[in-house]
C-alpha cells in the first residue's frame, strides 16, 4: 500500500513537469493552431543552459533557471519570427513540417554546444521528508511547487491582463480579433516567448529531477502531446489533469510492471483514451 | 501518337536502362548507395501515399520498416524459412499490424494523427530495443541471410556472390512495383477519393464518402510498402539492430517526400535519392549534419513548399514555351 503512495508522489513530480511542457504546447496550439513539435528540444536546450549557468558560474539553481527562461523567451521570439511566420497562411501541415525541421536543428545545436554527455543538474535540495512512512524528497516537492507557481502566473496573465485578453481574443476568433484592432503578430510573438520560457523551466526541472541527454527532447515533446490528447486540446485544466495522470501512470508502470516499458504504457493510456474519448478527458465534444 | 503509348515506351526504356546500370557503374560503393536509395524509394512512395495523397503526416514509417525487417529476419534466422517467402509475407504482416494501430489513430486529425503515429514509432523502437530475448536488443542480429540463388533460362542469379547486381535488380523491380502500385492507386477511383480527402475532408464526408475506410486503406498500403522496404534492407545489409528504425528515420522519409514533391509520383523517387546521397556528400560536416538537415527542411518548406519535381516541371514548361514562342 505504502509502495503505491510512494510511486504516486514520484509520479506527481514528473507529472508536474509534463504539465509544464503541455502548457507551453497547449497555448501555442490553442491560440495559433501550430503543433510546435520542437518544444521538447527547446526544453532540453533550457535544461543544458541552466546546467551551464549553475555549474560554470555557480549560480543558485532557481536563479540559473530564471536566466535560462529569459534566454528561452528570446529563442521563442526568434523561432516565431524566422520559422513559423513565413508559413502562417500556408496549410497547417507546412507549419508541422517546419516544426520537425526545427527539432532537428535545435537537437543538432544542443549537440554542438553542449556535447553528447548525459547531464544532471546538482541542486542543494537533498532533504527527505517522512510522512506516514512515505519518503518524500525535498526536490520533488520543490518541483511540484515551482510548477504550481508557474501555472498560476500563466493563468493570471491570460485571464487578468490586457495582453491576456488579446491572446484570448485571437484564440476565439482570429479575424474578429484583427478587426477589433488586436495586433496578431504581437500576440503570436508573446505566446511563443511565454511557451518557450515554460518549456525551458520544464527542461531545467527535468535536468534536476532525472537527467538530460540528447534525444530526450523528442520524447518530452511526444509526452507533452500525449498529455494534450489525454486532457483535451487547447484546454489548460486539461493539460494539468492530463499531465498528472500521465506522470502517475508512468510511475506506477515503472514501479509495478517494468521500467523499460514505462513509455510504452504511457502511450497505451493515450491510445485507449483516443479510442473511447477522442476529444480528451476535459475536451469539449 | 497516343500519349499513353509514348509514356509506356518511356517507362520501358527507363526500366531497361536501369537494369543495365550495373554494367556501367563499376564502383561497388556507388552500387551500394543506389541499392539503399532504391529501398528508400519504396519507403518514400509509401510515405507519399499517406502524406502526399491523403494529407495525413504519419511519423511511423521507419517503425513499420522495422517491423517488416525483424519479421523477415526472425523467420529466416530462427525458423529457417525461405527468404523469398518472408519477403512476400513481411509486407502483409506489417499491413496487418498497421490495421490494428491505424484504426484508433485515424480517429484524430491533422497534427494529432502525426503525434499518435510518432508515439507508435517510439513504442516499436522501445520494444525492438528492450525485448532482447527475441530481437537481440542493441547488439542486434548478425548473419541475416540473402535470398537463395535461382536460375532462369540458364542465367544464374546468385545473391550471395561478390557482385551486388542481382540484389540491385531485385530492389529495382520492387521499387518499380511500389511506384506502379502508387500510380495505379492514384489513377483509380480510390486515388481520387484520397486526393478529395486531402483537399476537403468535411466535404468528402458530407457527400457520403466514408472517409475513414479510405484513410485506413492508404495507411495500410503505406505501412505494407514500409514492411517490404524493411525486409529488403535487412536481407541486403545482413545485420539488424533497432538503430535504423527510430523516429529520425521517419522524419527522413518525410523529408524525402517534401524535398522531392509531395503528392507527385516522381517526387518520392527524387527525394529518396536526395536523402541517401546528400548525407554522403555532407559527410565533411558530420557534426553539423542534423543542423544542416533541419535547416534544409525548414528552408525547403518555406521557399519550396511544392518540392523539387513540380518546380523543375514548371521551369521546363516555361523554357519550352519560351522556345516555342521564339519560333
Amino acid at each position: 500500500m505504502i509502495e503505491i503512495f510512494q510511486q504516486a508522489i514520484n509520479g506527481l513530480a514528473i507529472g508536474a513537469v509534463y504539465t509544464l511542457i503541455a502548457l507551453g504546447l497547449t497555448v501555442v496550439f490553442g491560440i495559433l493552431g501550430i503543433a510546435h513539435f520542437a518544444h521538447g528540444s527547446v526544453a532540453m536546450f533550457g535544461g543544458y543552459l541552466t546546467f551551464t549557468f549553475a555549474e560554470r558560474f555557480g549560480l543558485p539553481f532557481f536563479v540559473a533557471m530564471g536566466l535560462a527562461m529569459v534566454v528561452g523567451a528570446v529563442v521563442g521570439l526568434l523561432i516565431e519570427r524566422l520559422a513559423y511566420r513565413p508559413v502562417r497562411d500556408a496549410p497547417h501541415i507546412n507549419a508541422f513540417i517546419i516544426a520537425l525541421g526545427l527539432t532537428m536543428m535545435i537537437e543538432g545545436i544542443n549537440l554542438l554546444i553542449f556535447g553528447a554527455d548525459q547531464v544532471v543538474i546538482q541542486t542543494p535540495y537533498r532533504g527527505v521528508f517522512n510522512v506516514f512512512g512515505i519518503a518524500i524528497a525535498e526536490l520533488r516537492v520543490l518541483v511540484i511547487l515551482t510548477a504550481c507557481v508557474l501555472i498560476a502566473v500563466i493563468a493570471l496573465l491570460i485571464s487578468r491582463t490586457k495582453t491576456g485578453k488579446s491572446i484570448r481574443a485571437v484564440a476565439q476568433n482570429r479575424q474578429a480579433a484583427v478587426l477589433m484592432g488586436v495586433n496578431v503578430s504581437m500576440v503570436s510573438l508573446v505566446v511563443f516567448s511565454i511557451s518557450s520560457a515554460l518549456g525551458v523551466s520544464a527542461g531545467a526541472l527535468i535536468g534536476a529531477l532525472l537527467a538530460i541527454a540528447p534525444g530526450v527532447g523528442e520524447g518530452l515533446a511526444v509526452k507533452g502531446f500525449a498529455v494534450l490528447i489525454l486532457g483535451g486540446l487547447g484546454s489548460i485544466p486539461g493539460a494539468i489533469v492530463g499531465g498528472l495522470i500521465l506522470g502517475v501512470s508512468e510511475a506506477m508502470a515503472a514501479g509495478f510492471i517494468s521500467s523499460a516499458y514505462k513509455d510504452v504504457i504511457a502511450f497505451l493510456v493515450m491510445i485507449v483514451v483516443l479510442l473511447f474519448r477522442p476529444e480528451g478527458l476535459l475536451g469539449k465534444r | 501518337m497516343n500519349p499513353k503509348i509514348v509514356r509506356m515506351t518511356w517507362i520501358a526504356a527507363l526500366l531497361v536502362g536501369a537494369l543495365a546500370l550495373p554494367s556501367v557503374v563499376k564502383v561497388p560503393y556507388f552500387m551500394h548507395l543506389i541499392i539503399l536509395a532504391l529501398v528508400w524509394v519504396i519507403l518514400a512512395q509509401g510515405q507519399n501515399l499517406i502524406q502526399g495523397f491523403v494529407g495525413y503526416v504519419s511519423i511511423a514509417q521507419a517503425g513499420f520498416m522495422g517491423i517488416g525487417a525483424y519479421f523477415s529476419t526472425l523467420l529466416t534466422v530462427k525458423l529457417g524459412w525461405s527468404v523469398w517467402m518472408t519477403l512476400c509475407l513481411s509486407p502483409l504482416f506489417t499491413a496487418l499490424v498497421s490495421v490494428l494501430v491505424g484504426y484508433p489513430s485515424l480517429r484524430v486529425k491533422g497534427h494529432y494523427f502525426a503525434i499518435v503515429t510518432l508515439a507508435y514509432n517510439m513504442v516499436i523502437f522501445t520494444i525492438l530495443l528492450t525485448f532482447s530475448s527475441l530481437t537481440g536488443g542493441e547488439a542486434g542480429i548478425s548473419n541475416v541471410p540473402r535470398p537463395a540463388e535461382f536460375s532462369v533460362f540458364g542465367w544464374l542469379f546468385n545473391f550471395e556472390g561478390r557482385s551486388n547486381a542481382p540484389y540491385y535488380w531485385l530492389v529495382l523491380l520492387s521499387a518499380f512495383f511500389a511506384t506502379g502500385l502508387c500510380a495505379s492507386i492514384l489513377h483509380s477511383r480510390v486515388g481520387r477519393v484520397l486526393v478529395a480527402i486531402r483537399q476537403n475532408e468535411v466535404l468528402a464526408d458530407a457527400v457520403g464518402v466514408s472517409t475513414w475506410r479510405y484513410k485506413l486503406f492508404a495507411f495500410v498500403v503505406s505501412a505494407g510498402l514500409a514492411g517490404l522496404a524493411g525486409s529488403l534492407y535487412a536481407h541486403y545489409i545482413g545485420f539488424l539492430n533497432p538503430e535504423p528504425f527510430g523516429v529520425d528515420q521517419s522524419l527522413n522519409a518525410i523529408l524525402a517526400v517534401i524535398l522531392g514533391g509531395s503528392g507527385t509520383l516522381t517526387g518520392p523517387v527524387v527525394g529518396a535519392f536526395a536523402v541517401t546521397f546528400l548525407p554522403e556528400y555532407l559527410r565533411i560536416a558530420d557534426s553539423y549534419r542534423l543542423v544542416t538537415y533541419g535547416f534544409i527542411l525548414v528552408v525547403a518548406t518555406i521557399f519550396l513548399p511544392r518540392g523539387l519535381v513540380p518546380v523543375a516541371q514548371s521551369l521546363f514548361l516555361r523554357v519550352k514555351s519560351m522556345i516555342a514562342g521564339k519560333k
